[in-house]
Order: C-alpha cells, then sequence, then structure tokens
C-alpha cells in the first residue's frame, strides 16, 4: 500500500516481538461489513466458508487494514451446543430460542464434541480460504466468543443475569462448559492458522460490576487465554460497550491486547497501558457511519496521540464492528490518518 | 406499625433485592389498611427509584436491577387486585420497544422498570418491534412518548420510520419520540426526527419527565 514500508504481516510480528514498525497497525474491525465489500447478502455470507474468507479478502483488498478478523455473530459457540438462531437474508443472525431458557430441561443442550457443529465449520474454511487469497500478507483473525458470552446465549441474557444471584451453581457450570468448548473452537481456529480473537460483550461493565465480573467472567477468561498463549500465539481480548469499571480485570486475565469501546483512551492508557497493548477506539455508529471523512481523521489524530505514550502498543481500531452499511470512504480516511498522523 | 414505617420496609425490600421480604410488607400493608396505591407510589416506586440512583452511581448492576424489579413486582401482584380509587391524575402513557431488527432488550428493560417506579405507564412491545405496530399502539393510546431503542448500528435507520409513520398517521402532534442505544446519540435524534436522546436509563426517565411535561404544555 501507498507510503508503507511493511506488510500487514511484517508489520504484526514486528509489534507482536516489540521490534520498530513504520506505523501504528490499523484494524478497524471489519466484521459482516466484508459481505458488502463483495457485494453479497450477509446471510449467504455467513454460512459458507469459502465466499466469507474471499469476502475479507477482498475487504483487504480494498482497503489494506493491517488484521482481518472473520467473523458472524456471538452466538456461534451457544449455537454448537444447542441455541437456536434466525438469520435475517441480509444482516446478524440473532438467537431464537436459547438451548437452556428452562433449566429442567437439558433435551438441546449439547455437552461435548462441538467444534463440528453448528456453523463452526464454516470458520475453519472461510480462514483457509483468506489463506490461499492472501499468500501471507495480512494476518488473519477470527473470534471466539467468551464463555460468558456463549453463557448468556445459552440461557438468554437475562436469565443468566438473575443466574448470578438465584443459581450462581447453573451460571458456573454453564460457563466451564462454555470455556471447553471455545477452548476447542480455538484450538481448531489455530491450527487452521488463524489468531483467535476472543471476544465477550455480554460481560461489559454497561451490564456487569467489576465483582460480578471477576467471579463469572474473568476465572473463565484467564484459563481460555492460557490455552491460547501455550500455542504462541497472541492473546487479544475484546470487549465493547462501557469498560472502565472492569478495565483492571481484563489487563489480568492474560491478554497481551485489549480492544476497547466506549472508554476514554487517555484514561484506559494511564490506568493499564504500562502493561497491556491496546487498540481503539474510532466510535461505530457516531462517526464510522454517521460522521465525516474529516470527523474520522480528527479522532484518528487524537488516538494516535494518546498511543504514543501507550508504553506496551497501540493499534488503531474502531471501538466495535465497523457498521455493516458504513460508507467505504470512512475506513479509507481511517486507513489515510493512521498513514499520516501514526508513522514512527 | 405505621404507614411511614410499612413504606419504608415496601422500600428495603425492594433495594435489598427481598423478594419475599417485599411480598410480605406487601401482605402487612393490606393487613393494616395501607392504602394499596400509596404503597406502590410511596413504598415501592421510591426503592426502586433508590435501586436506580445505586445502579447510576456504580453500586448496582444489571443483575440487581433485575432482581430488584422482581422484588417490586412481587409486591405490586399482591397490592393490584385491592386498589380501588382511581389516581388522582392520569400517568403519561410511553409505548417502549426495540426496534425491528434487534433483540437485545436487556436496557430497554431497564428504562422500562426505571420509568415503571417513576409513575409512566408504560406499554411494552417488546423487542424486534416492528414501526407499523409502533404507530398502531400509538393509534390506540393516542397520546403519549414513544421510546425507541437499538444497540444494533445496523438498526438504526428503522427509528425513523416509526417517526414518519406517526406523521403520516397524524398522530406526530400528540407524541414525543425518544430515543436509547449505544449507537444513538442527540445528533441522530435530531437527524431523524425524533425529540431527544436518553444516554441511560437515569436520562430517559429525565427526557421522559422534561417530553411529558412539553407535551402537556402543547395541549393547552
Amino acid at each position: 500500500m501507498q507510503n508503507d514500508k511493511m506488510s500487514p504481516a511484517e508489520r504484526f510480528t514486528a509489534f507482536l516481538s516489540g521490534k520498530p514498525v513504520d506505523r501504528f497497525l490499523c484494524v478497524p474491525l471489519i466484521l459482516n461489513h466484508a459481505a458488502r465489500v463483495r457485494g453479497v447478502k450477509v446471510g449467504e455470507y455467513n454460512r459458507n466458508g469459502r465466499l466469507m474468507g474471499e469476502c475479507h479478502a477482498a475487504a483487504y483488498r480494498r482497503y489494506g487494514h493491517d488484521m482481518i478478523a472473520i467473523f458472524s455473530d456471538t452466538a456461534i459457540i451457544a449455537e454448537a451446543m444447542g441455541t437456536e438462531l434466525y438469520y435475517p437474508e441480509d444482516d446478524v443472525p440473532r438467537v431464537e430460542r436459547p438451548a437452556l431458557a428452562d433449566p429442567k430441561d437439558r433435551s438441546r443442550l449439547v455437552t461435548s464434541d462441538w467444534a463440528g457443529r453448528g456453523k463452526l465449520p464454516v470458520f475453519y474454511e472461510a480462514i483457509r480460504a483468506a489463506a490461499e487469497a492472501l499468500h501471507g500478507e495480512a494476518p488473519i483473525g477470527c473470534c471466539v466468543p467468551a464463555p460468558f458470552t456463549t453463557a448468556a446465549c445459552l440461557r438468554g441474557t437475562d436469565h443468566l443475569a438473575r443466574d448470578l444471584y438465584r443459581n450462581p451453581a447453573l451460571a458456573h457450570e454453564l460457563l466451564a462448559l462454555s470455556l471447553e468448548a471455545a477452548k476447542q473452537f480455538a484450538g481448531r481456529i489455530m491450527d487452521a492458522g488463524g489468531v483467535p480473537v476472543v471476544v465477550d460483550p455480554v460481560a461489559t461493565g454497561s451490564v456487569l460490576g467489576r465483582k460480578q465480573f471477576e467471579t463469572f467472567a474473568l476465572p473463565y477468561l484467564k484459563p481460555l487465554h492460557a490455552h491460547i498463549a501455550a500455542r504462541g500465539f497472541p492473546v487479544i481480548l475484546h470487549i465493547c460497550g462501557q469498560t472502565a469499571r472492569t478495565l483492571d480485570p481484563m489487563a489480568d486475565s492474560g491478554a497481551a491486547l485489549l480492544s476497547l469501546d466506549d472508554i476514554s483512551m487517555a484514561e484506559a492508557r494511564d490506568r493499564v497501558g504500562g502493561r497491556v497493548a491496546l487498540m481503539g477506539n474510532v466510535r461505530p455508529a457516531q462517526t464510522l457511519l454517521k460522521g465525516k471523512p474529516e470527523d474520522v481523521l480528527r479522532e484518528v489524530r487524537d488516538l494516535c496521540e494518546i498511543g504514543r505514550k501507550c508504553q506496551a502498543g497501540f493499534i488503531l481500531g474502531s471501538g466495535c464492528e465497523v457498521p455493516i452499511a458504513s460508507p467505504p470512504e470512512k475506513i479509507d480516511a481511517m486507513m489515510a490518518g493512521v498513514r499520516e498522523f501514526g508513522r514512527m | 406499625m405505621s404507614n411511614s414505617a410499612l413504606l419504608e420496609e415496601l422500600a428495603r425490600a425492594v433495594v435489598q433485592m427481598d423478594e419475599a421480604g417485599a411480598a410480605a410488607a406487601a401482605r402487612k400493608a393490606l393487613a393494616s389498611g395501607l392504602d394499596p396505591f400509596v404503597a406502590i407510589n410511596d413504598g415501592l416506586s421510591v426503592g426502586m427509584r433508590e435501586v436506580g440512583r445505586l445502579y447510576d452511581t456504580g453500586e448496582y448492576f444489571v443483575p440487581e436491577i433485575l432482581i430488584c424489579s422482581d422484588a417490586m413486582n412481587a409486591a405490586v401482584e399482591i397490592l393490584k387486585p385491592h386498589i380501588r380509587r382511581a389516581p388522582g391524575h392520569e400517568p403519561v402513557t410511553i409505548i417502549l420497544g426495540v426496534i425491528e431488527g434487534d433483540v437485545h432488550d436487556i436496557g430497554k428493560n431497564i428504562v422500562k422498570i426505571m420509568l415503571d417506579a417513576s409513575g409512566f405507564h408504560v406499554v411494552d412491545l417488546g423487542r424486534d418491534v416492528s414501526a407499523e405496530r409502533f404507530v398502531q399502539a400509538a393509534r390506540e393510546a393516542k397520546r403519549g412518548l414513544v421510546g425507541l431503542s437499538t444497540l444494533m448500528s445496523t438498526t438504526m435507520e428503522n427509528m425513523g420510520k416509526v417517526v414518519s409513520g406517526l406523521s403520516e398517521d397524524g398522530l406526530r402532534k400528540d407524541f414525543r419520540v425518544m430515543l436509547g442505544g449505544a449507537p444513538c446519540s442527540e445528533a441522530f435524534a435530531r437527524e431523524i426526527g425524533a425529540d431527544g436522546f436518553g444516554r441511560n436509563a437515569k436520562e430517559a426517565v429525565e427526557l421522559a419527565e422534561r417530553l411529558s411535561a412539553s407535551l402537556a404544555m402543547k395541549s393547552v
């Protein structure tokens, strides 16, 4: 890409080993938006691994971002465990029927061998297809829903929230099961050459307090992160929403990189930026969907300034998924901004 | 037991997430002749507003709000059949729902709980609600507020359809429209012709109160 002296893969490797890079890495979370770039409906994209991989390769050719992130929805592991999803024609699938809405009815809960179930195999295929198209030029990330988020999709979020008080044993049982499934899925992703990106949107500080996070989310993130680190892969954790209250335990989870959303990046840097790398947080809806390219540039400039003082490293990212309908020129502006303001 | 002690007991049971205690306090209130309407408004709702404050200051979170509201509802179920007289003035109706295409309703449920506790009559349409259903509910309610929520940027645009649907039906002047949810903003509310945006449950209640006042002024 223009003015760049390193390929995204070279930059990623250098970043992880603490070696010099030509500029900040830029990883807008282009997830389902990749379907738009390739001109297919989201409903086709998310059940066809080859097509999904091609969409992300096409998005990379279009934008030149520093890591692709293969993703459909945050219920994929719960789906492999028995939750039923509804598939809109051109939007993100959503939970239709949680596997364990009634804890007495366990007939639909799948308790082992999840990696080949639901649409999980779609992702192994997508990683392989993207790898064929990219020839090692850019790293390939693939999202792994964390145990708390999976448990919420198994029970229904409001049921799980009440379980934390009324039936903590059931919550822990589902969390432990969800952890095993996440480890299996992450293992298969790594086998295929993908970098697991752990996502835990339900364990956000917008829903949980710090103590609840430490009791019900953190103990299941840690072993998942250790499982990924043991294979020599970088551990990336994304939690969107407000995370000011849960930032410290997030930084203690064994993650090497935290992807953040609704929090002041300067505050995050001052609190945990010395021990964990940070990524974020151009506003997805207000700026990438609704703002002007100048708004994107302004946010990128401010974030790059903050990022320069992140001791453990900084990656420019979007706070959460780039909205499917984001105009491409906004993502172009992010890339142009990082080349202008993020040079080393 | 004095009325004020009974009211305090009702409020405390809600704040302390004590469902059995709230039910017991409600029965005690009935037995001692406390007006059930007063028990709800000056007891349970006071407790729920305190819960809202604790949420706002970061002492309570979503799980606590849900359990507290379960305690409140357990007591309301006991008191409600005994309400004899109509309240002094009709409460303002707010039609609430998550817009079509989105099923994330935790935020909407929290806002509903807090609006309930603040004396609004909440018509909850649930999640994945079409613009047509919002407009139909508005037609039935005749006047009041409409609260739209979404967590997803893909479904934001559907909110504009509710505003234009109300206009087409000639209902817009009798309703105030408010938005909630992470991707929305005050600017977006203005863009689609809505009347305001609440960033969290506390702001949503304050906004609903402000918009109700403006609705009442307009009708004079």
